[in-house]
């Protein structure tokens, strides 16, 4: 945000981001880069593996967008052109906690392009035929190699938008802001009373077990092909 | 007079045209053109590809077939002994010519040649076992034969 740091004594620490959503960022930060890696040296069982929990994660924050905590939802973060425009002209009033007006559309733009890549990983297919997506056996052959070619453009543009997100995170550091650590610790200094803070009590814990047992679930009837 | 010279320069226009049409005809036959023998390796690889992804679907299915995967099997054994005659000189990539295949093929014949006839005897091995019917077997089979296939591609063949 655009605005200076806030001075100390009028600010308190508050909670801004619940721990499903910490631990869906960082546990897709690391199968990202394990993905990456198992793909580069065709260790395709850990490589489905990983796709798999990635969709997992996925169907997780889809869910956790209607009915997680306010900073986690899309009704708060999705925003107009209007928002946006405002919040780039430094015109945002509201500086509500969570992710700003732009940012919000980065979020979608990294979920949509993830779902993308997951997807074309599904009816994938190898060059020889033997590895293959859990979902390929739906499709043809030269379908399949489509699907694979898909799944390497996409892989591209994720690329570019991790590159996009390292650059507005530094962005921010220079200007006194350190998102990075709110990611990890949830926390961050809100000026008191803490308007659009996050409650520190556990309410999230039951739907958050209730939201990955049906991602897992889903996730495994993916990986069985949807035969049982 | 001057007929018989049109005639005469008539009859060699013809003669030259139908000698150039038969040399063409004969180097077409004889040789050719590098893109359809690309064309022709290309074709052959996708059909064994496609089989082998048929063989794993039936072991995936939990009801495998056994004539499905015995036809799998034989299509990939039939189309691999073909293959390697598909690789003539001059059929390495080279502008205008859509080709994965790198040059090393031609510099390295040796064990590029070893390569295809390695995966004859595997693919061999594989109609051989898919007649069994023994889904294990079948399944160990395929992965060696698809082991074949990769190690020579991930030599011989541009990564994309």
């Amino acid at each position: 945000m655009a605005s200076p740091r806030p001075s100390p004594g009028t600010t308190r620490g508050a909670r801004v981001w619940d721990v499903p959503i910490r631990l869906f960022h960082w546990l897709l930060v690391a199968l990202l880069g394990f993905s990456w890696w198992s793909g580069e040296q065709h260790l395709m069982d850990w490589h489905r593996l990983s796709g798999l929990t990635i969709l997992a994660l996925l169907l997780f924050r889809l869910y956790w967008g209607l009915v997680g905590s306010p900073t986690a939802r899309f009704a708060r973060f999705v925003r107009g052109p209007h928002a946006v425009l405002a919040y780039v002209r430094g015109q945002d009033a509201t500086r509500a906690p969570g992710h700003n007006p732009l940012g919000g559309w980065s979020v979608v733009a990294m979920l949509v392009t993830l779902c993308a890549m997951v997807g074309a990983g599904l009816f994938a297919v190898d060059v020889d035929g033997l590895e293959s997506g859990p979902l390929a056996d739906y499709v043809s052959f030269d379908q399949g190699r489509l699907a694979a070619e898909i799944h390497g453009w996409v892989f591209n543009a994720l690329l570019a938008l991790v590159a996009v997100h390292v650059v507005a995170i530094v962005f921010y550091l220079v200007r006194g802001k350190n998102l990075t650590a709110q990611m990890i610790t949830g926390r961050s200094q809100l000026p008191d009373p803490r308007p659009g803070a996050i409650d520190d009590h556990q309410a999230w814990l039951w739907k958050a077990v209730l939201g990955a047992a049906g991602a897992a679930a889903i996730a495994i009837a993916v990986a069985r092909g949807f035969r049982f | 007079m001057s007929r018989l010279v049109t005639f005469k320069t008539g009859s060699l226009v013809a003669i030259a045209v139908s000698a150039t049409l038969f040399t063409s005809t004969l180097a077409a036959s004889a040789a050719p053109s590098a893109s359809a023998v690309v064309a022709t390796r290309q074709a052959g690889f996708k059909k064994m590809g496609g089989a082998m992804k048929a063989l794993g679907a039936q072991l995936k299915s939990g009801a495998p077939v056994k004539a499905k995967m015995v036809a799998a099997a034989q299509t990939i054994a039939t189309t691999a002994r073909g293959q390697g005659k598909l690789f003539p000189a001059g059929s390495g990539p080279a502008p205008g010519l859509k080709t994965e295949a790198l040059r090393n093929i031609w510099t390295d014949r040796a064990t590029f040649d070893a390569q295809m006839a390695k995966l004859v005897t595997e693919a061999d091995k594989l109609v051989a076992v898919s007649n069994t019917g023994n889904a294990a077997a079948i399944g160990a089979q395929m992965k060696a034969t698809g082991a074949v296939c990769g190690g020579c591609h991930r030599k011989f063949r541009k990564e994309t």
